[in-house]
């Protein structure tokens, strides 16, 4: 056995870790690992984004391990926020100033994130979005050491808008969560929609973690709308979804929604079959490297990649590669080698604009099926639309 | 008139699901005086018990059985192992375990059932929707209704017509009295935080199919669980009936006709008991 077919198996094996250090040339380990550090919300009710961002990373550390990134490996430090804004920016400050990182990735909520990318410059790091929609972080909130992967809130607005405007449903209805992200994508798909001359008979914005959403299904059955637009976080959405069908709305109205998510979908089951909406990524994308992705992560995980597990590969995916362009990990020089450049994604081509560090990439607009080959229903893809179609305008969060 | 009729069965299926929560909540500050934070996470632990005997059992009948007496258990357990030797010590203390408790029995749950939702799906018997005379109304809704109502008549006449029930206001009124009387304190403490953990965890299995089971659903309901017991008054089991009724018809009521003050309704009827009437309205002054 060869010196090199010894070490692949001893890392298949799981007897790498401590052989990790001679699988890089002795200059390139002797400037020590490059860190990223993901301050996540990996406990708490919106656990599921943050396990998401973990997944994926664990996935592309096993990619890696064998070549690294410039020779040199990659080393992910994991930090708990709960999702509190406040907790990210300390346990961002601490993978800063103590772990020495330079690169933050994994934040799960929009309001963590503009609280964390308000300090990057003054912290000198890159702060890559993987998940968070909120189109003021590359609009009024921009700053350049701020880069979104991500398709963002307005974008997946846009998709469904395109889609709708060409469906025969005239009449809709909006329920929007009380806060920022459901406010603005309600605002934002109000204009789309009536840009398409149909019609918003009303909008309602019940207060996050609402349990009963009966009065609200009331007024939706007696508004006689087509099809209800739903901006609602995890898992207020479940519970409008199961009531729905409890009260047997889901065959009347439509329900659109902002994101249509799987843990949804596996919480929902076949009650949700039907539903329409966007998606940030659908792994049900049919690309030759999307289908390699996706068996890979099952082999690691047993489950099937939500939006969040592959839009965050992608992020990794293409920083490691855009390091690797710049020659070295230093910050000012990696943003140089990031802005303008091109990645083939999981589910399309990814391009890194320059003005507002927005990456352009498809648009889909999906429907909840059921198909006996996976244990939950799965988004089945209705529309692709091209980047330049979905991508706001620079710096803003609107379209031409 | 059918819009009416459905708030309000919406009013009446909401507050079910409340009181099964206050009731213990309530019952247990009048009998141990602790204020138990812990007590929507046996809610939430009902619900994820609910769905584990469903999917074991293919049945949802069993969960309505078999999880309460495991959940009032849990409770009982951990009342004797570590709330019994902190009653003497000022309030604060109770706080804090109870809230520690909370957190560690959530963690627990995600840890063991992972950050996914679980959906539950009802009895055949009682999926779907029926008419009400032109209002299509879910079967389950209605179920909650019966269930809070039963549930509630029964904790009701044990309280007042047993000799147990004589026994636990006996140590509510006066623990130490009852104790000189040959009562078992420590005994009716153990059993009633159980009895308390075990309505709670039925609680849980009902709302399941209705909200799935979820992590954080422990740490909604016991929100609304308080203001319930503060407008009802502490350890009064008809407080408790009283003021989910009135917390039922604010959020579904305020939610249909004022959308925008829906949040507000519930404190305000709040903010005005705490003012002129502070010990609720079934509670007794003291």
């Amino acid at each position: 056995m060869r010196r090199r077919d010894f070490l692949k198996a001893a890392v298949a094996g799981g007897a790498g870790v401590s052989l990790g250090g001679r699988l890089y040339p002795r200059a390139a380990w002797a400037q020590g690992p490059i860190k990223i550090g993901m301050p996540a919300a990996l406990s708490g009710a919106y656990a599921q984004y943050g396990i998401q961002a973990k997944r994926a990373a664990d996935l592309f550390a096993r990619d890696v391990k064998a070549k690294g990134v410039l020779g040199r490996p990659v080393e992910f430090i994991f930090e708990d926020t709960a999702g509190d804004p406040a907790a990210a920016v300390r346990k961002a400050q601490k993978l800063v100033e103590k772990d020495g990182v330079k690169f933050l990735t994994g934040v799960a909520l929009s309001s963590e994130a503009l609280a964390v990318s308000a300090k990057c410059p003054e912290w000198k790091v890159i702060f890559m979005s993987t998940i968070n929609g909120a189109g003021a972080l590359t609009a009024k909130s921009f700053q350049r050491y701020f880069f979104r992967v991500n398709t963002s809130g307005p974008m997946g607005a846009r998709a469904v808008s395109l889609y709708l405007a060409e469906s025969p449903m005239k009449r809709f209805f909006a329920l929007g969560s009380d806060y920022a992200w459901g406010r603005d994508s309600v605002a934002s798909f109000t204009s789309q929609i009536t840009a398409a001359k149909k019609d918003i008979v009303a909008t309602e914005f019940p207060p996050v973690g609402t349990k009963d959403f009966a009065s609200y299904i009331a007024k939706i059955r007696q508004s006689r709308a087509d099809g209800v637009y739903l901006v609602l976080p995890g898992q207020d959405a479940t519970i409008y979804l199961k009531q729905a069908h409890q009260f047997g709305l889901n065959r009347e109205v439509k329900p659109i929604m902002e994101i249509l998510e799987l843990e949804n979908m596996k919480a929902v089951g076949d009650a949700m079959v039907g539903a329409i909406g966007s998606s940030r990524y659908p792994f049900t994308v049919d690309t030759p490297k999307n289908r390699d992705f996706v068996k890979r992560f099952h082999e690691l995980h047993g489950l099937y990649p939500d939006m969040f597990d592959g839009e965050t590969y992608e992020g990794l995916e293409w920083l490691a590669q855009v390091i690797a362009k710049a020659g070295t990990d230093d910050v000012e020089k990696v943003i140089d080698a990031w802005e303008d450049s091109s990645y083939d994604g999981l589910e399309g081509p990814f391009f890194m604009r320059k003005c507002d560090h927005q990456a352009v990439q498809p648009g889909f607009a999906v429907e909840c099926v059921k198909d006996p080959k996976y244990p939950h229903p799965i988004p089945k893809i209705l529309a692709t639309y091209p980047g330049e179609k979905v991508t706001p305008k620079c710096r803003t969060e609107e379209f031409s | 008139m059918a819009n009416l009729l459905e708030q309000l069965l919406n009013a009446l299926a909401l507050a079910g699901l409340l009181f099964l929560v206050s009731a213990g909540l309530s019952l247990v500050f009048g009998i141990l005086r602790v204020v138990n934070f812990a007590h929507g996470v046996f809610y939430m632990i009902g619900a994820y018990l609910g769905f584990t005997t469903v999917a074991l059992t293919g049945w949802f009948w069993p969960a309505l059985v078999v999880v309460p007496p495991i959940v009032g258990l849990l409770g009982a357990l951990l009342e004797s192992s570590t709330l019994r030797f902190i009653y003497r010590r000022p309030p604060i203390y109770q706080l804090l375990l109870t809230f520690g408790l909370a957190l560690i029995l959530e963690e627990s749950v995600r840890v063991l059932y992972g950050p996914t939702a679980k959906g539950v799906e009802p009895p055949p018997l009682l999926q779907g929707a029926i008419d009400l005379g032109g209002l299509l109304y879910p079967r389950y809704r209605l179920f909650l209704v019966v269930l809070g109502c039963t549930v509630g008549v029964a904790v009701w006449l044990f309280l007042k017509a047993t000799r147990a029930g004589l026994v636990i206001r006996a140590v509510a009124q006066n623990s130490e009295m009852a104790d000189c009387l040959g009562a078992d304190v420590a005994r009716v403490r153990t059993l009633v935080f159980g009895a308390a953990c075990a309505l709670a965890g039925l609680g849980g299995v009902a709302a399941a199919p209705m909200t799935t089971a979820y992590l954080g659903m422990g740490i909604s309901v016991i929100v609304d669980a308080f203001v319930v017991v503060v407008i009802g008054g502490l350890g009064s089991i008809g407080g408790s009936m009283a003021g989910s009724l009135i917390v039922g018809a604010a959020q579904t009521w305020g939610a249909f006709y004022l959308p925008e003050t829906a949040m507000v309704i519930m404190y305000a009827v709040m903010g005005a008991i705490l003012v002129f009437r502070p010990w609720g309205l079934f509670g007794e002054e003291e």
